[in-house]
């Protein structure tokens, strides 16, 4: 049965020469949708469709039909569809509006005047479905992410919606919190309830789908989910030199915050011409470890050395990075602040940045942001480049362009250190694999990583 | 702890503390506000509110003494020449300033409460139905205060890998504008998420009860007897005022008034520690 269906649809941003949807044509049956395609080709504005957040929420111009369980969505409010449609967004910090659990997840019930007797009841039941009941009564800053992730679904879920779409759910969540977030996700499925999903962790839900849409550019094709194949994982990049002497070293290091150790008696060095990766549970220390090799973090304890030149410090948060007119200034800024001399287009086409070289980063997709910000810090030849979480919500083929740019940063002598969850990502750079754990780090073997 | 009745008490404390000159009432009221703070959560949870209400109090001190050259006890005197801090400095001035810095401590304290001992939502939850909407709103933007200061902190971090060193005010351009930006874009996330989820639908329900316990109860009844109390005492001219110029006196004091400030320590049996 469809529960979905967009004739004719073409949606402009407000101030977008060009459509970020064109003439999409596209039915949606029940069960398991998956929508997948190139960062910054429109998927989320294609899933902000389902629920009326486009149009009524961002504005801008849109032509044709769209039709979602029989309701009109450019007639509709997104407050109206709300009550049917379920929405969850990639970041989970940023969609929490109480501080408790079971509060956060009767937020939709409240606006939509359920009476308080039922409430209760309802709550309990979504953060069954969820798969979070222990949950109840926790506040919400002291959950994981992937935690976090859960309780969006449970107060999507709540509304008891015949729909849930996912825009990206697992793009922050290390690999344990996104199978958890996907494994609820599916089984709603199963409970009768029609779920659309965007990822880039493809393989899992492939076998479950009912349905594929591509998004290209903003144009959408379906196609049957059991013969499609994704893009290859990203190759090894053959080395063409040595990895030389030490370039960075932690000596019986101990860090933390507010009395808190994050990291305790660490001792970890790193050589030019090497690539280390950290992997680990999220908020095990890896971003800790990079402040600290950075030299953005004192340490309580021990000492931090580093061989002098330029560190290119890739944030989790890439978008802290971006204050420019343009990326193609980001990247000038940069080479200006440093002093090499360097064109920046070679990077923008490097990362396939070209075509929006002249555009806002901060207008971009979330994908595209990832790779302006990565454009931003790794132009010209740093001599250590420390990268959080560098493949967030980008692409293969985004994926496979910096395996090849920091493989040839690591052929020219630059250290780097990689903190991922990526498992492609890792299995194509890693000299050696550090897993951040409890306080401790441990070399694992490349063998045990892959 | 029902933020309803939290109100009640904060706004008792806040009425005496500004409708009084009276040291001695003022004096009462802060210390009540201090032992429902350190009966709620303990004086050293609170150690930076304290601090910072000091300050203020300090501040606020020495800026009528400095600025107030009244009264006829003067303790030294600069030269009338020197700008702004010329004239005599008197020993009124210094204690009208002092009465000053009690008011302004009472009244931070007696509203700290809260921000220190209630969730958000509690707060959301304790105003009229009319202003839900709002308060939600509200409660929803102050989550986003935290991430403000973490991401000042990114920022610096990575401006300064970039090569951005802090030189004068121009140059903190560069970090403040994507401070600002990413504030920006956090909250209109938040809000596609709020509305993607109903908000602004119309009337709305909220999952906690609204009821006052037995507790509550016993505190907005302090409060109120406080309230009704001073205000008599204020009518009849029991509670008298104080001004030390142009000669120090004394405060006088009543019992009446006396009584209604000592009511204002309830919350030291009804509050159990909120650790």
């Amino acid at each position: 049965m469809a529960i979905a269906k967009l004739n004719h649809l073409t949606y402009w941003y407000p101030g977008g020469a060009t459509a970020a949807l064109r003439g999409v044509q596209l039915q949606i049956e029940d069960g398991l949708t998956v929508v997948a395609g190139s960062s910054g080709g429109g998927k989320s504005t294609l899933l902000r469709v389902f629920n009326g957040l486009v149009p009524h929420f961002h504005g801008g111009r849109i032509a044709g039909n769209a039709d979602v369980l029989g309701m009109d969505v450019i007639a509709t409010p997104t407050r109206r569809m709300a009550r049917r449609v379920g929405f969850v967004f990639q970041d989970p910090e940023l969609q929490t509006v109480y501080n408790v659990v079971d509060r956060e997840v009767a937020f939709g019930l409240e606006n939509t005047a359920v009476p308080r007797r039922e409430i209760a009841g309802r709550v309990e039941e979504a953060l069954h479905a969820a798969g979070i009941a222990e949950l109840a009564g926790r506040t919400v800053r002291t959950l994981s992410g992937g935690e976090r992730q859960r309780v969006a679904l449970a107060s999507a879920l709540a509304m008891r919606p015949s729909l849930v779409v996912l825009d990206e759910p697992t793009s922050q969540l290390d690999p344990d919190g996104a199978r958890m977030v996907l494994a609820a996700a599916t089984s709603l499925v199963d409970e009768g309830r029609s779920v659309i999903i965007s990822e880039h962790r493809l393989d899992d839900l492939l076998r479950e789908a009912a349905g594929l849409v591509l998004v290209d550019r903003g144009n959408v094709t379906t196609v049957d989910p059991h013969s499609w194949r994704p893009s290859a994982p990203s190759l090894r990049p053959a080395r063409v030199a040595a990895a030389g002497g030490e370039a960075w070293a932690l000596e019986n290091v101990s860090a933390g915050f507010d009395g808190r150790l994050v990291l305790d008696g660490v001792d970890l060095g790193g050589r030019s011409g090497e690539v280390v990766v950290l992997s680990g549970p999220n908020g095990g220390g890896k971003t800790t470890l990079l402040r600290l090799i950075a030299g953005s973090l004192a340490p309580v304890g021990g000492d931090v050395w580093r061989r002098p030149g330029r560190v290119a410090y890739l944030p989790q948060n890439p978008t802290v990075l971006l204050h420019r007119p343009t990326v193609r200034s980001e990247v000038s800024f940069t080479l200006e602040r440093s002093g090499e001399v360097a064109r920046p287009e070679k990077i923008l086409e490097e990362l396939g940045l070209l075509a929006v070289a002249d555009r806002y980063p901060r207008d971009l997709s979330s994908g595209e942001r990832q790779r302006a910000a990565l454009a931003a810090v790794l132009p010209g030849n740093p001599a250590l480049v420390l990268l959080d979480e560098p493949t967030r919500g980008i692409d293969p083929g985004a994926r496979a362009a910096l395996v090849a740019l920091v493989g040839r940063l690591r052929d020219r002598g630059a250290s780097v250190v990689l903190a991922t969850h990526d498992d492609d990502l890792r299995n194509a750079l890693a000299d050696r694999v550090i897993n951040v754990r409890d306080r401790k780090v441990a070399e694992m073997s490349l063998a045990v990583a892959t | 702890m029902n933020a309803r009745a939290v109100a009640a008490w904060s706004a008792c404390c806040l009425f005496i503390v500004l409708s009084t000159t009276n040291p001695v009432y003022k004096v009462l009221v802060l210390a009540a506000a201090l032992s429902a703070l350190a009966a709620a959560g303990g004086l050293r949870r609170m150690r930076r509110l304290l601090v910072a209400a000091l300050l203020i109090a300090a501040f606020a001190t020495v800026l009528n003494f400095v600025s107030a050259h009244l009264g006829a006890t003067v303790l030294f005197a600069l030269p009338a020449q020197i700008p702004a801090l010329g004239g005599a400095y008197t020993l009124e001035a210094l204690v009208f300033g002092a009465s000053g810095g009690i008011t302004i401590a009472a009244a931070i304290l007696a509203a700290a409460p809260f921000s220190l001992l209630l969730d958000s939502h509690e707060v959301m939850d304790a105003l009229p139905a009319p202003l839900s909407r709002t308060g939600v709103a509200i409660a929803s933007s102050l989550n986003l205060v935290p991430a403000v200061a973490t991401s000042f902190v990114e920022v610096t971090e990575a401006q300064r890998l970039r090569g951005w060193r802090p030189r004068g005010p121009r140059s903190w351009m560069e970090v403040v504008v994507p401070v600002v930006l990413t504030s920006v874009e956090g909250s209109i996330q938040l809000a596609e998420s709020m509305e993607a989820r109903g908000f602004g639908s119309g009337a709305r329900t909220t999952m906690a009860s609204q009821a006052l316990g037995r507790a509550d109860w016993l505190l907005v009844a302090a409060s109120g007897l406080a309230l009704t109390a001073f205000a008599i005492a204020l009518a009849a001219g029991w509670a008298a005022e104080w001004l030390p110029y142009p000669t120090l006196t004394l405060p006088t004091i009543n019992p009446w008034p006396i009584a209604a400030c000592l009511l204002l320590f309830a919350p030291v049996l009804v509050w159990r520690s909120r650790s």
